[in-house]
């Protein structure tokens, strides 16, 4: 009698591990949802892949990001059509240009590191404060006075709303106007179009987040000091910021399943560092 | 050229050597030549258009998921989104489009008010297709609060179509000879028998060809489409979910150029531009050859 | 067929009106009949109505959302102002205004002498075999749509004009008004071309008759006969023009500036209302400006449409 006994209770514990394992692991991939994320062009890449790994993880959920600017993802929250606005600053507080959006709450994402960019044939690598503050307010004109070729300079500057546009401006430019109207002076409305623009125009200068930086165009260093993770967190680098992620009130459900694992730290020292991203606890 | 007329009527044919003459070979020279230049200007433009595309298309860049941040994605969800739209704005506009065109052609009377109706109707074709967007955004995120969906864009479309619709059928019908209404008319039918057997069968040429290009234009649409049903996909294949995101083929060529996130970007773009013409080429032509057989064959 | 003779002759009072003869075994089918026929045409009614009532519903709802921007802004600063500046509270509209009327302007400047000489080249010039081909090529091209015309430009007219002069950034109304005009001229050309093909072939003879050589005819007798069709088809690409948004946002440089060179990066009312509409609140002064543009839009479109009207009823009365 004890024999069935003890093997009836080894079969029941097993079944019960076999069945707890899959159950355990069906509940992670059963969870169901539509997420759609809007904002921040700066932010999409980090989007992006967090989606992409997400997805695989979790196959019912549906994702879809999208970006127009930092500005439109809290708007967009506000009006009902996406559950995450992706943000360059925090939304929940007024920051100069923009009022505080009520009842979204903020959530860290990640740290995006900002740099200035001239097309690949400029011939300058390294400006300063103040050389960067007249460029873009359009008092220097020429790349021969700041140690280049004698070519015009193209500004390329992002529309209103963008999120790296607010951090270049408090950050590289310590709050310098920028220049609004010229023969040699453009704006765009996303990053991606700021690298196409800067990759092909010549005597071009803008700003962006490193994401985007490839190998044809140059990221300058500002007063010396390069663009780099390293410089960031030994405080030598100051052109950055940390992106949002907003939501109506606390996420919940699949939205709180996806923030969490851009804040785990699998995703942070993973993808986000790959990205060139920097994780958030580096910093804080 | 008075001058040659007024005094030598009965022998300026045979004058060659006047400078009417020459300006006349000038002109024809002028004329050829631009002709030739046109030609040659949109062969090259095609050529141009499909060379970079064309030859890369593979069948899996037809119907895979679009990467985010790899290379190598495809157009699936937003090629599907783009007949899935279509679809159902032409469900919806050719009712009314019709109907309100055989409206016109038969039963309206010929006063002021039927007058102001017909303004009325190509005042709305030629409204700028970004009028429509904005009306949609007005419509339906703002007032129904539905945010951007295929629904809205496809109802917005189904706007833009509308006009162009009720003004082929009116031509259309109208240019069916009044003896076979007559005719059957005479044969004891009711106006609406008259309608549904006679007329519309033979305007059905007329029809198609209006449909067709109400199709072309509405498949090649983007303005309307950004801002009413937005610029993403539900990622999936085969969704039919009316309230999901609705990029289209137009909107997708647009934007995968200015994200530019994937390093492939722009040989996407060149295969989404030989798609998106290679379907509207083939909206106007294969529907239309068959018709063009059929009147070939009714004519002679 | 055959049968009709009799038919005829006995019912030749009644066309049409075959329902409303009296009673009988096939009332109900006579009823239903009726029923039918007024249920049909009521829809019918309907959806004219609707036609129109989609027209007013835009009309309204632009004109509502757009007056709203009066409450701020004045009327003067709206429309004689050329400082945009919403960050600062600026609303001035000219400069929109002035860039799409100069595109429209520059665009027609250069699209029209083409078109009229492609159309009389089609029309008159061209063996048929020639014209068979060409104008269904012609139809095509008006089908193209219009993001892949912008992307042409950003990807190959822009680099041509950076390589031809010189400059750095080649965007501007040039670039825009090229692009337009490629889109433009199929319409203009086809439009033109019937036209040109409606005179009737006698004036031509009379023409020849008359001793003129074909230049003279095509100059002095078949274009102004026609000239009302081709000022239709003018105004056909025009109003295409005016409404363009997605070619021309490509390559326009989208600055809010008015466009003192053809270099210039400027912007016209279709590009702005695309480039901002996503990034402003429904409820701002920023979106009610906005959507008076769109307004602005739609009225200009509305008066060409009525004036080409007045244009054909004039015509029809004079023939």
């Amino acid at each position: 009698m004890r024999k069935w006994i003890k093997s009836l209770t080894a079969v029941a514990l097993a079944v019960s591990l076999i069945g707890g394992a899959t159950s355990a692991a069906s509940a992670a991939s059963t969870l169901k949802g539509k997420i759609v994320i809007n904002g921040s062009s700066a932010l999409l890449p980090l989007t992006l892949q967090a989606a992409s790994e997400f997805k695989k993880l979790n196959p019912k959920v549906k994702i879809s990001a999208s970006a127009a600017g930092s500005i439109t993802g809290p708007q967009a929250v506000r009006k009902g059509i996406a559950d995450i606005g992706a943000v360059d600053w925090d939304a929940s507080q007024d920051v100069p240009g923009f009022k505080k959006f009520d009842g979204q709450v903020a959530n860290p994402v990640a740290v995006t590191v900002f740099s200035a960019i001239v097309h690949k044939d400029v011939k300058v690598s390294s400006l300063t404060t103040k050389q960067l503050q007249d460029i873009f307010s359009g008092k220097i004109t020429n790349w021969k006075d700041v140690g280049g070729d004698d070519e015009d300079i193209v500004v390329v500057n992002r529309k209103f709303g963008s999120g790296t546009r607010v951090n270049f401006q408090m950050k590289a430019l310590n709050g310098t106007e920028f220049m609004s109207k010229g023969d040699n002076y453009k704006e765009v409305g996303s990053s991606g179009d700021m690298k196409t623009t800067i990759e092909t125009t010549p005597n071009s200068i803008g700003y962006i987040d490193l994401p985007y930086v490839t190998s044809k165009m140059k990221a300058l260093s500002i007063n010396g000091v390069a663009p780099t993770e390293k410089n960031v967190l030994n405080g030598t680098y100051k052109v950055w910021g940390i992106g949002y992620f907003m939501t109506k009130g606390k996420p919940t459900g699949a939205t709180k399943a996806f923030i969490e694992y851009i804040q785990s730290k699998t995703f942070q020292n993973g993808s986000l560092k790959k990205l060139k991203f920097i994780p958030l606890a580096s910093v804080k | 050229m008075n001058e040659s007329t007024r005094s030598e009527a009965p022998y300026s044919f045979g004058k060659r050597n006047s400078s009417s003459a020459l300006y006349d070979r000038i002109f024809t020279g002028l004329v050829w030549g631009i002709g030739i230049l046109v030609i040659l200007f949109i062969v090259g433009l095609l050529f141009m258009l499909l060379k970079n595309g064309l030859p890369k298309l593979t069948w899996d860049f037809l119907y895979s998921i679009p990467s985010e941040i790899e290379e190598g994605g495809g157009i699936g969800p937003a090629l599907f989104n783009s007949f899935y739209l279509l679809a159902i704005s032409l469900i919806i506009s050719i009712p009314i489009g019709l109907a309100a065109g055989i409206y016109l052609a038969e039963f309206a009377p010929n006063n002021k008010l039927i007058d102001f109706v017909r303004i009325c109707v190509e005042g709305l074709s030629s409204v700028p297709s970004i009028i429509f967007g904005l009306f949609g955004i007005a419509l339906f995120v703002e007032m129904f609060q539905i945010g951007l969906t295929i629904l809205g864009g496809a109802i917005s479309l189904a706007f833009l179509n509308l006009p162009m619709l009720t003004r082929i059928t009116e031509e259309s019908i109208r240019a069916v000879p009044v003896e076979m209404k007559n005719a059957s008319f005479a044969l004891g039918s009711t106006h609406l028998q008259t309608i549904r057997r006679v007329l519309i069968p033979v305007a059905l040429n007329g029809l198609i060809t209006g449909i067709c290009l109400t199709a072309g234009r509405a498949f090649g649409e983007s303005a309307v489409i950004i801002l009413t049903a937005g610029v993403t996909t539900s990622g999936v294949m085969w969704d039919f979910n009316l309230f999901s995101p609705g990029e289209t083929l137009a909107v997708h060529l647009w934007y995968v150029q200015s994200e530019a996130i994937v390093p492939d970007a722009q040989e996407i773009a060149q295969k989404a531009t030989s798609v998106l013409i290679f379907i509207v080429l083939l909206i106007n032509i294969v529907f239309r050859v068959p018709l063009w057989l059929n009147s070939r064959k009714t004519k002679s | 067929m055959i049968e009709m003779n009799q038919t005829v002759q006995t019912a030749s009072a009644e066309l049409g009106n075959s329902i409303r003869t009296g009673s009988g075994k096939s009332f109900d089918r006579r009823a239903r009949l009726r029923w039918a026929n007024s249920a049909f045409r009521i829809a019918c009614i309907a959806a004219a109505a609707f036609v129109c009532l989609v027209l007013f519903g835009i009309l309204f709802l632009m004109f509502r959302t757009g007056v709203l921007t009066f409450q701020e802004v004045s009327f003067a600063e709206f429309f004689f102002s050329a400082d945009w500046d919403p960050e600062n509270g600026k609303y001035g509209a000219l400069l929109f205004i002035f860039g799409t009327v100069a595109l429209t302007a520059l665009t027609l400047l250069i699209s029209v002498p083409f078109s009229v000489l492609i159309a009389v080249f089609l029309a008159e010039v061209t063996p048929k075999w020639l014209r068979n081909l060409l104008r269904p090529v012609l139809d095509l091209l008006v089908g193209i749509p219009s993001v892949v015309y912008g992307y042409l430009g950003l990807t190959v007219l822009i680099p041509w004009l950076r390589d031809m002069t010189g400059k750095d950034l080649a965007d501007g109304l040039l670039a825009a008004a090229i692009v337009l005009t490629i889109m433009v001229l199929p319409t203009i050309s086809r439009v033109s071309d019937d036209a040109i093909s409606a005179v009737p072939k006698k004036y031509r003879d009379a023409s020849y008759a008359l001793g003129s050589n074909r230049f003279q005819t095509i100059f002095r007798v078949v274009l102004p006969a026609s000239s009302r069709g081709i000022v239709y088809a003018v105004i056909l690409g025009m109003a295409r023009a005016i409404g363009e948004t997605m070619a021309v946002v490509m390559v326009i440089g989208n600055t809010a500036q008015i466009a003192d060179s053809l270099f210039t990066p400027t912007a016209v009312l279709t590009s702005n209302i695309v480039m901002q509409i996503s990034s402003v609140e429904f409820d701002s002064t920023w979106n009610y400006a906005l959507y008076m543009m769109g307004f602005l839009l739609l009225v200009i479109s509305l008066i060409m449409i009525v004036a080409v009207r007045f244009l054909q009823k004039r015509g029809v009365r004079e023939s």
